[in-house]
């Protein structure tokens, strides 16, 4: 059975292989940071809102299926890479005190709404074919979550927010199978979703100063490993980051 | 008392104390964990929501509202059972309540200002907790995912047969319809049980009829209340409901105290808050018959005052007219609020009465100078 199930896993892994190299190359943006903004390393106080993170599978008919064993693993291994990660951040990371049971609500408020704002910069920015006619290139990148963040309890020190939220539908074997066939007709079916921002917002602007967006980050938040991976992805190209990585040297919309 | 009886009726093993039918309600398990994959996510996301909902600017945190809600539920469907779940009270002007796999209820100021008596709120928090005493999301969720996996297979297999996946999406429906049916049930059965009469869950639907035939007709449509369903509802029709509830009723045949009188004195100070939310609903059939309801045992100052303000904000010309009236009622009635001062005097600006209008406006600023409004008040008086 066990090895039935690897054999159907590696058939659909290299069925989802073809299926992306037939897909035209989206050219997808994926790193936005505001003109002129730079974030010497040891120059600013960071706090880091409770991620959000979503782990599940995708049924057959493309229903979310939450998974708690899955998130709650994921949430540690992605919890421990940011961790791990800190060091590289060239800044002084603190995790949000949400004690308050007020700030409870309003944090997860704001974590929404970073949501929210992130998916449109990603629809109507990032996306070449599809930008609004004040997102264009030689807009910058204006976007705000407004003022009142700086309201929030517990960021009177801080200078910065930064956001993170990951959401995985992992395709179950019964989806990949239906891919398989559904692409012997020619027809494309869309397995898994692997969605990941992270965004720095300027605690008394509410301006968001960097985003990562990706519909399709790479690394299984369910192992350590993958979990490295995910955050390595979703920190690529912050603005502060002592390790050269992204080429956000230059304002304006950095390259994928 | 009546369950006391019961159980007493049944140890001694008389045939019954006059119920045409009786029946024990099935023991409650207590601190249930989630069973299986499925479940244990529904109840994640669940608690995800809790989490945000606990502390939402939505939920009314007033004491007195919230232990008098739980308590007429907790008198409904008993104790042991009551205990378990969690009775958000939320300002939604919408007549609903909500009931999640993880046992966080939520009630809707909608349905407190709608349901007379305590026995009627009680038939709806049944209903809502019979959804979770049956699992009914994690089942619902199932069924809709095997549904769903069926179409996605014939959608690649036989892409033709659109009537046979147009039957299988009519099925997920119809699953949903059984499971409302069910919880009806339930919450019929916990009235039965309870001190409060089972003939009291009939009327909630029989009345949202009535609104919604008042709604209808006062935009100039006709309502239908089909007995069934129609294909894509996700709730059985109002009437097959009101019907089905009412031979349950007449089954079980208990009686008891509704208490009415208990429920009107419970709302008393909320109903001019939640009658404000509803005439902002811009729904004037509704609200009229709301009103209409609320003042079968006469018209208070206070509900006057809301009828006003209904009829202003409708906001034809004649229907300052009466606004005008119904103000002036309002404080006649003792109703002392400065705001009915203000809507009496901008009614009576715009019927011609400039006069008295600039005279009430006058009033109304002498009594609440500090108001937000109060510049462009006297801007209206004009000196």
């Amino acid at each position: 059975m066990g090895g039935m199930m690897g054999g159907w896993k590696r058939l659909s892994a290299w069925a989802a292989c073809a299926l992306m190299m037939a897909s035209p190359g989206l050219a997808q943006e994926k790193t936005g940071v505001k003109s002129g903004f730079i974030l010497p390393p040891g120059s600013a106080r960071i706090v880091l809102m409770r991620p959000s993170v979503i782990v599940g599978a995708q049924s057959t008919g493309g229903m979310f299926e939450p998974n708690a064993d899955w998130t709650d693993e994921a949430r540690r291994n992605i919890d421990r890479a940011i961790q791990d990660i800190q060091g590289q951040l060239g800044n002084s990371v603190a995790a949000y005190d949400s004690e308050a049971e007020e700030a409870g609500a309003l944090s997860g408020e704001y974590r929404s709404l970073f949501t929210s704002v992130a998916d449109s910069v990603r629809e109507y920015q990032f996306f070449p074919g599809n930008r609004l006619p004040t997102k264009k290139r030689d807009k910058g990148f204006d976007w705000s979550i407004g003022t009142d963040v700086a309201d929030l309890p517990g960021l009177s020190n801080a200078d910065y927010v930064l956001f993170i939220s990951t959401e995985d539908h992992y395709g179950s074997t019964g989806r990949k199978m239906l891919q398989i066939f559904a692409a012997m007709g020619g027809v494309s079916v869309p397995t898994g979703l692997h969605k990941g921002y992270a965004g720095l917002v300027d605690v008394k602007t509410g301006e968001l100063v960097w985003l990562n967006a990706d519909l399709q980050m790479g690394g299984d938040v369910r192992t350590a490993d993958g979990a490295q991976k995910r955050v390595g992805q979703l920190f690529e190209g912050f603005p502060g980051r002592t390790m050269p990585l992204a080429q956000n040297a230059l304002p304006g919309l950095a390259q994928p | 008392m009546k369950r006391a009886l019961l159980a007493l009726a049944m140890a001694l093993g008389l045939p019954g104390t006059g119920h045409a039918e009786t029946f024990t309600l099935p023991p409650f398990t207590q601190a249930y964990e989630p069973q299986g994959v499925d479940e244990r996510g529904a109840w994640m996301m669940a608690d995800e929501q809790e989490r945000l909902l606990r502390s939402s600017k939505f939920v009314i945190r007033d004491d007195g509202l919230n232990h008098y809600v739980r308590g007429v539920f907790c008198r409904t469907v008993g104790q042991d059972r009551c205990a378990n779940v969690r009775i958000y009270v939320m300002r939604m002007p919408e007549f609903n309540a909500t009931m999640y796999p993880n046992g966080m209820m939520t009630v809707w100021s909608g349905l407190l200002l709608r349901v007379q008596s305590e026995a009627e709120l009680g038939a709806v928090l049944g209903h809502e907790f019979g959804h979770f005493e049956k699992r009914h999301g994690v089942f619902g969720f199932k069924n809709k995912r095997t549904m769903s996996d069926v179409m996605a297979w014939i959608g690649v297999a036989a892409p033709q047969s659109a009537g046979f996946q147009y039957s299988l999406l009519g099925q997920v429906y119809a699953f949903n319809r059984e499971q409302e049916r069910e919880a009806d049930m339930i919450g019929v059965q916990y009235l039965a049980a309870s001190d409060y009469p089972s003939s009291a869950a009939a009327r909630v639907w029989r009345r949202l009829m009535a609104e919604q035939d008042a709604s209808a007709s006062a935009r100039g449509r006709k309502a239908k209340h089909g007995y069934a369903a129609g294909y894509f509802a996700s709730h059985p029709s109002e009437l097959s409901r009101a019907t089905t509830l009412e031979a349950a009723a007449v089954r079980y045949g208990d009686e008891g105290d509704e208490g009415r009188a208990a429920y009107a004195q419970a709302l008393r100070e909320w109903l001019p808050e939640f009658l404000g939310d509803q005439i902002k609903r811009n729904d004037f059939g509704g609200s009229d018959f709301i009103l209409d309801q609320l003042a079968s045992d006469g018209w208070t100052g206070s509900l006057l005052f809301a009828r006003a303000e209904l009829y202003s904000q409708r906001g034809n010309p004649r229907d300052y007219v009466t606004a005008a009236q119904f103000y002036a009622q309002a404080i006649e009635k003792g109703y002392a609020a400065p705001k009915a001062l203000r809507g009496l005097g901008l009614a009576q600006l715009r019927t011609q009465q400039t006069e008295q209008g600039k005279a009430s406006l006058r009033q109304y600023l002498q009594q609440s100078p500090d108001a937000s409004d109060a510049s462009l008040i006297s801007s209206l008086i004009g000196n």
